[in-house]
């Protein structure tokens, strides 16, 4: 039964299904996000049984499928928050540049000065974008996929945990900008974060979230020049 | 207003507005093919659907049944990759403290930024 073409697929969806609901009982805590909750079951499950990565990947090229079509959908966050956010283009472009470039900056920054390799760099750039698009962006650049993943991931995780603190710290309190800065550096499940503030932060996030994978699926290419 | 009418009742709504998806998606791969563009063909798709979207409201009403589901389950497609990751551990293990810092440092300081600059600017402009 472990080898037939539907087990990791089954899987994968009940682990999710799981976790989603084990989230649900336990108050939605940002540390148990269901998607960090999951995969550790299935990796422990795979490890457990034997299963290598390479059938199981074959299980579910159909998630794997999905994640185009996926990225076309985005568009639709964007077209609902479009009259707010074209009445105030000018402030959202000039924050998208500057956070995408102080963000780029730091990266490649600071793992230059620590020494690390050029490879490091390339896996580390498409951290701040939204998975779908960090997955094609780093096959793109040459990053190690996998473990952009990760970082992605991380991000979004600071995201959701930290960042409504570390604004309130730094007195940003319009849920227009809070929305957009959760957004910009922890895309998809830092606006989940968001949405739980208010239905306006949300839409600023996913509009945040859409516009920088948009921005860093240009600007990234060129940077990664640098480093080949 | 009336609400941007989607498809007819006989048509199967969500497998319609998929297959509308990975049109949208086929394209923007055709265009990147041919134009030789550096970026992936979805995001072409979404560029796309976002033009025709904004001038055709029932263009993108008709994307919702899919599309909908899927942006509320999209962490659900990153659990393969992930477990890929968790596989990888060894290579985050060895680079650890540099991958610490410019996550943390680049997230940190990009949020703070996004933040304070934009509420500024929109402060800005209510004054003037």
């Amino acid at each position: 039964m472990i080898h037939a073409p539907g087990f990791g697929l089954a899987l994968t969806l009940l682990a999710y299904l799981g976790a989603g609901e084990l989230h649900r009982r336990l108050g939605r805590p940002a540390l148990l996000a269901p998607v960090l909750v999951a995969m550790i079951v299935v990796s422990v499950v795979l490890e457990l049984l034997g299963i290598s990565y390479e059938e199981y990947l074959a299980s579910v090229s159909v998630l794997t499928l999905l994640l185009g079509p996926a990225t076309v959908a985005l568009a639709l966050p964007l077209l609902r928050s479009g009259r707010a956010l074209l009445a105030d283009r000018l402030a959202v472009l000039v924050t998208l540049l500057v956070t995408g470039a102080v963000s780029v900056g730091v990266t490649v920054g600071a793992l230059t000065a620590l020494g690390s390799s050029d490879s490091v760099v390339l896996t580390t750039l498409p951290r701040s974008v939204t998975t779908p698009v960090a997955l094609t962006v780093g096959e793109t650049i040459g990053a190690n996929t996998t473990l952009a993943v990760v970082l992605t991931l991380v991000s979004g995780v600071l995201g959701a945990t930290v960042a409504p603190w570390l604004l309130d710290r730094v007195r940003v309190g319009d849920p227009r900008a809070r929305g957009f800065a959760i957004g910009m550096v922890s895309h998809g499940i830092g606006t989940s974060r968001a949405l739980a503030e208010s239905d306006v932060a949300g839409g600023w996030s996913s509009a945040a979230m859409v516009l920088n994978a948009l921005a860093m699926t240009v600007v990234l290419p060129v940077v990664a020049q640098a480093f080949h | 207003m009336k609400p941007p009418r989607g498809w007819p009742e006989h048509v199967p709504a969500v497998l319609a507005a998929l297959a509308l998806l990975l049109g949208l998606q086929l394209l923007g791969t055709l265009v990147v093919d041919l134009a030789h563009l550096p970026v992936p063909g979805a995001v072409v798709g979404l560029f796309v659907l976002l033009v025709v979207g904004a001038r055709f409201r029932g263009f993108a009403a008709r994307v919702e049944p899919a599309a909908n589901p899927l942006l509320k389950h999209l962490q659900l497609l990153f659990i393969p990759p992930g477990v890929g990751a968790l596989t990888q551990l060894s290579t985050i293990a060895q680079s650890a403290a540099p991958l610490a810092v410019a996550v943390v440092g680049s997230f940190a300081l990009g949020l703070v930024v996004a933040g304070v600059v934009l509420q500024k600017l929109l402060r800005r402009k209510v004054v003037s």
